[in-house]
């Protein structure tokens, strides 16, 4: 009942647009790139339409992946600007863009760092992979080169101001590695410099534990770790929290697969298309803001990117508010309700018998 | 020499047998892990021509030793030095004076040390052993343009045969 109403509108603009669309098509892509994408079931104007935008802000992945099959359920349509809008989120930009940004916060801040990161990382790693077979060695053949290698390895995962192995190791934005609480002291009474090459050291930086490497450590001397922990009362509790990624990853993709399950229900009308898609990027709102919370690192390129979500949010739902106020599925749906009462309550009272 | 040597291996002695009384009582401080560890670390691998070592059963307070270099007008001399430790110590300088008299222009006659690394370059990474080997090459090149004593470092950048020879007669007189 509700259904039938929108559905309408599309079918009357069908016969309009396609044919200037194609044409524009004609001129940009070749009839044999059409014809894979006929096959593929990409809509022409959403071809076109990704050839010439850019996205800007890579966001609302599900959003993306449900139009994008509703492209080509509902033929396209130009009459109203909050559709359009829709569709240019194109299928054809949707597999890379949204996964970035909420990497992108993280990823970039921490950029810096982990690319100097990584080339110890990978020393440390290929020391890791070197000492295995050397680990095992002793059992098999010979025991000499084990300690030698070990001690080597001890010396190199050592914090240069405890000289014991690094505990939860942290490192300078200059690739030297320390104790997390060592570095901290080091920046508190000696100034804010490398304790090995007077480089300057930011705050934030000097309180995050390079993962790997204090995983690698873990792994290389466990003994020395465990006596640590339990003298220390450090908890590493906190490493654990360190990685959360993989986590709301996970959680992402079981998402967008109850997406898929809705989208095989059938067409939706518009509305509820909007309203889902809302509903979504609500979701998609409150995810980021709780990994920010998560995460408790304030850090610019999440804050831009949550106030834009925001305001678009916002204007969304302002845009929506003025424009269809009179449509939405739950009013028209109350309408018909009423009015099958009101013809219920008829239809008894004329059957009454008096 | 062979003073020198006996006097190293002594102090090792007694170190190790310092260090067993000291990880009941202070294995909890940094600090006196730390110099544990650095002690333990300095009777594996000396550096050549130095040595130390805790002077009784205070971990905080050392002594060391370092042999002039030869080529220089040191060389043979046995100085001795104080190392005191201060409580915070990685991340504070330890206080270093030699207790044998020497004829050099960052030392003065109480035998306090101009030595950038123990005051305002000091850097937690650094250990006993890398201020006593920073301590043996102001013996090979004495830094005169930042001096304790200005007239020592006026003869050296004057007249420096002048100053090689008294540096020679005050270690040949105190230092041996």
């Amino acid at each position: 009942m509700v259904r039938a109403e929108p559905k309408q509108t599309p079918q009357d603009s069908k016969q309009a647009i396609p044919i200037e669309n194609s044409q524009k098509v004609d001129t940009r892509f070749s009839p044999r790139f059409k014809s894979v994408a006929a096959m593929a079931g990409w809509d022409e104007e959403a071809l076109l339409v990704a050839s010439l935008i850019v996205e800007d802000t890579p966001d609302r992945q599900s959003k993306h992946k449900k139009r994008s099959d509703l492209v080509f359920k509902t033929p396209p349509s130009t009459t109203s600007r909050r559709k359009r809008r829709a569709q240019r989120r194109s299928p054809v930009s949707t597999p890379i863009a949204p996964l970035n940004l909420d990497e992108e916060g993280t990823s970039k801040q921490e950029s810096g760092k982990q690319s100097m990161e990584q080339r110890i990382n990978v020393n440390e790693e290929k020391k890791s992979e070197v000492n295995e077979p050397t680990q095992q060695a002793p059992g098999v053949s010979c025991s000499n080169p084990a300690p030698q290698c070990m001690d080597k390895l001890r010396d190199e995962l050592s914090c240069a101001i405890c000289l014991e192995i690094c505990f939860e190791p942290s490192t300078t934005p200059c690739g030297h590695s320390f104790c997390k609480k060592c570095l901290r002291s080091a920046a508190d009474k000696c100034g804010k410099k490398c304790p090995k090459c007077r480089q300057l050291i930011s705050n934030g930086r000097s309180c995050t534990v390079n993962t790997v490497l204090w995983n690698t450590i873990q792994l290389l001397f466990p003994q020395e770790v465990e006596a640590r922990k339990a003298a220390g009362a450090l908890n590493s509790r906190k490493v654990q929290r360190q990685s959360p990624e993989s986590g709301s990853r996970s959680t992402r993709r079981t998402r967008s697969t109850t997406d898929a399950s809705m989208r095989r229900r059938g067409v939706m009308s518009q509305d509820e298309d909007a309203a889902l898609a809302l509903r979504l990027q609500r979701e998609d709102l409150s995810r980021l803001v709780s990994t920010r919370r998560r995460r408790e690192m304030p850090s610019q390129d999440v804050d831009a990117a949550l106030a834009l979500r925001l305001q678009r949010e916002e204007f969304m739902e302002s845009f929506r508010g003025t424009h269809q106020q009179s449509r939405t599925p739950l009013s028209l749906a109350r309408a018909n309700l009423r009015a099958m009462a009101s013809r219920a309550i008829n239809l008894r009272i004329r059957d009454r018998p008096v | 020499m062979m003073i020198g040597g006996g006097r190293s291996s002594s102090s090792s002695t007694t170190a190790t047998a310092a260090g067993g009384t000291w990880v009941s009582t202070t294995s909890v401080s940094t600090s006196g892990k730390r110099i544990q560890r650095e002690m333990s670390e300095l009777n594996v691998d000396p550096p050549p021509h130095c040595s130390a070592g805790p002077k009784g059963d205070n971990l905080y307070h050392w002594v060391a030793t370092i042999i002039g270099p030869p080529g220089t007008p040191y060389q043979g001399g046995i100085f001795f030095l104080d190392i005191t430790f201060p409580s915070d110590y990685p991340f504070k300088p330890p206080k270093v004076v030699f207790k044998t008299r020497i004829y050099h222009c960052n030392v003065d006659a109480a035998g306090n040390l101009s030595l950038d690394i123990l005051k305002d370059s000091w850097s937690p990474a650094l250990t006993v052993t890398k201020v006593l080997t920073a301590i043996k090459s102001i013996f090979t090149n004495p830094d005169p343009y930042n001096p304790h004593v200005s007239g020592i470092a006026r003869l050296y950048l004057t007249d420096k045969a002048k100053h090689d020879e008294i540096a020679a007669e005050w270690t040949l007189r105190f230092a041996k």
